[in-house]
């Protein structure tokens, strides 16, 4: 064997051992994230652990400053639930929050059967004084995990074990849900085997840059959750993932896309869509007509998508908006079939 | 007092064999070639991250984003594995004792001391050497380049070592069956390109037991990426497809690579290689 011959293999294994090194370490390590060109999704991900059956994200800053937000917030001015999650974490959804990650894992030991290991990251504004103040003041125990303060408070029956937990992860970013999920968390950013390194997941995520919120996962994962009955769960298509893009401005438009596990189960599906289409077609309300009008179905192999763009003058069909409007002139733009409707009462 | 001669073993035989052709086949014409097949896949990788990370929308397959992972074994399963390995068994299989028939220097190594078949098994190892020195780092860079666009490289790096597993079996295999065909046929090439790109093709597309007398019906089954198709022909074959289960297509691989090394030199043992003039 010549030196050149030599040379040539020994930069060959060099390359080799490079290349392997760099993969055995991200295997170990959980990755580069610095290397991963053109990410997708917020870098919160990074605290969503790489099990989680189902990812989702809404830009709750652009959908409360949305036109459909005030519309129904005028409509609908009794906001219950909000006010109680203020009361109860100081959190002013309106105001402080800029976007949310949230994320359900597969039930644990230590999940609940109606809310396995939940986990909601909030990006925005927290006054971290008050909202530690506010969490003793309802029994709440402050503790240190992995560097991170945690707040754990209890279900309201004193039960530590099935607690909801706050954890101040970053300034500007908190993370509320079971300990366990705030702890998987924790762990996940701290080891990067985060759901970036999914690739399952991170397949399905990437492709929704336009939306202001969506939601992804394991349909399975949602179907386990629903505790529906056996005969309902036996005649559900066998869907193996999903994932539903919206964006919410005036109207509210989006795409739902699922993936069933081959491609004679996909057509299955596109048939009883595209026969309930027909179906609500039939029905003759031009309520149901303008929605369904706005339904779009289409995908090929596996694939089935529907993507639907409700505009705002359907909402201006719901009792409460349309009272709050005082049942006055329609707007010009309003489809045939609304006019009909409404000239008919 | 004459000292009685001790020809050197089988091994130490082709070793030596391989010793002396593996330089020889790495800067060949051959190799150029060899070069240009493995360097497309890396120079496309390479135009792809560049073009990826100036965000242009490379990854789009119907509008929606591919990850780079899925990417990744696309290009094996395209360059690698349906092209490359097959290409460069036939190229450097065949060529293993014909190249020196046509050079005639074949003379000079069966004059010496060793076994005939260590001096194909010799080759065998040094077209092994070649081969496995080129093609696998080229994996490697391409891995490096595509896999972290939206994916990762931990989350991909045993599909990595199952791929370079993967094209290490293919070019033994390959290789072993065309250093029969290269021992045995007139023009060996020919009947190795008809062998790759017309009977394998050809069987795996028919039901039925043939394709069982194919490397790639085997060597499919190791593959650890979903197999996309790509024209009608591997869409016909997808329809007749019945993977066998990953025991029994490694036993086979190597039954076939045992098997024809051991005709290939059983082969050059027994045949007279008349040169000419």
């Amino acid at each position: 064997m010549t030196k050149r011959t030599r040379y040539f293999m020994a930069v060959s294994a060099g390359i080799m051992v490079v290349g392997l090194g760099s993969g055995l370490v991200a295997f170990y390590g959980g990755g580069f994230p610095s290397l991963s060109a053109s990410r997708s999704g917020p870098s919160e991900l990074s605290y969503v652990p790489a099990d989680s059956a189902v990812v989702a994200f809404a830009n709750v800053r652009e959908v409360m400053d949305s036109q459909l937000r005030q519309r129904i917030k005028q409509a609908f001015p009794d906001e219950r639930g909000q006010k109680e999650f203020q009361e109860r974490t100081g959190i002013d959804i309106e105001r402080d929050i800029d976007y949310i990650v949230a994320a359900m894992t597969t039930p644990g030991a230590g999940g609940l059967k109606s809310n396995p290991n939940g986990l909601v990251v909030a990006r925005g504004r927290f006054n971290v004084t008050q909202l530690e103040t506010l969490a003793r003041e309802h029994g709440g125990v402050v503790e240190e995990y992995k560097g991170k303060r945690l707040v754990k408070g209890s279900d309201g029956n004193g039960d530590r074990a099935h607690s909801v937990a706050l954890a101040f992860l970053e300034p500007g970013l908190v993370g509320i849900g079971s300990e366990a999920a705030i702890k998987s968390a924790i762990d996940a950013q701290l080891t990067a085997h985060s759901i970036t390194a999914n690739n399952e997941m991170m397949e399905l995520i990437t492709g929704f840059e336009a939306g202001n919120a969506w939601a992804v996962g394991r349909f399975d994962a949602i179907v386990g959750q629903a505790n529906l009955p056996v005969e309902v769960t036996s005649r559900i298509p066998p869907i193996k993932t999903f994932a539903v893009m919206t964006h919410i401005d005036g109207g509210l438009s989006g795409t739902l896309r699922a993936e069933t596990r081959d491609d004679p189960s996909a057509e299955n599906l596109r048939q009883v869509v595209q026969g309930l289409l027909a179906l609500g077609r039939m029905s003759n309300d031009p309520k149901a007509t303008a929605l369904l009008n706005s339904l779009q179905l289409s995908g090929s192999g596996r694939t089935v998508s529907l993507a639907f763009s409700v505009p705002s003058e359907v909402f201006d069909l719901l009792p409460g908006i349309r009272k709050e409007m005082g049942g006055g002139r329609l707007p010009e733009q309003l489809p045939k079939e609304l006019k009909q409707l409404h000239e008919s009462k | 007092m004459a000292i009685p001669s001790r020809t050197p073993g089988y091994l130490p035989s082709a070793l030596r064999v391989f010793d002396l052709s593996v330089g020889e086949m790495l800067w060949s014409r051959r190799t150029i070639f060899m070069g240009l097949i493995v360097g497309a896949p890396v120079l496309i990788a390479i135009v792809l991250r560049l073009l990826d990370t100036l965000g242009l929308p490379v990854f789009q397959v119907n509008g929606m984003q591919v990850a780079g992972p899925t990417v990744f074994g696309m290009m094996i399963w395209f360059f690698y594995l349906r092209f490359t390995i097959p290409v460069l068994g036939v190229f450097y299989g065949t060529s293993l004792i014909a190249d020196e028939v046509e050079d005639k220097t074949i003379t000079y190594l069966f004059t010496r001391p060793v076994p005939k078949g260590a001096v194909l098994l010799g080759k065998y190892l040094a077209y092994m050497a070649c081969t496995v020195f080129v093609v696998l780092p080229s994996v490697v860079i391409v891995y490096l380049c595509v896999v972290p666009m939206r994916g990762s490289l931990g989350g991909s790096f045993l599909d990595l070592l199952k791929d370079l597993t993967l094209l290490v079996i293919g070019l033994a295999v390959y290789g072993a069956v065309f250093a029969v065909i290269g021992a045995r046929f007139k023009r060996p090439l020919l009947v190795g390109l008809i062998f790759i790109f017309g009977w394998e093709q050809v069987a795996l597309a028919f039901p039925g037991y043939l394709k069982r007398f194919t490397v790639a019906y085997y060597l499919q089954a190791l593959v650890p990426h979903a197999m996309p198709n790509d024209n009608i022909v591997s869409l016909i074959q997808s329809f007749f497809r019945e993977n066998p289960t990953l025991p029994e297509a490694l036993f086979w691989l190597f039954a076939i690579m045992l098997g024809f090394l051991w005709i290939a030199a059983v082969s050059v043992e027994r045949k007279e290689y008349v040169l000419e003039q």
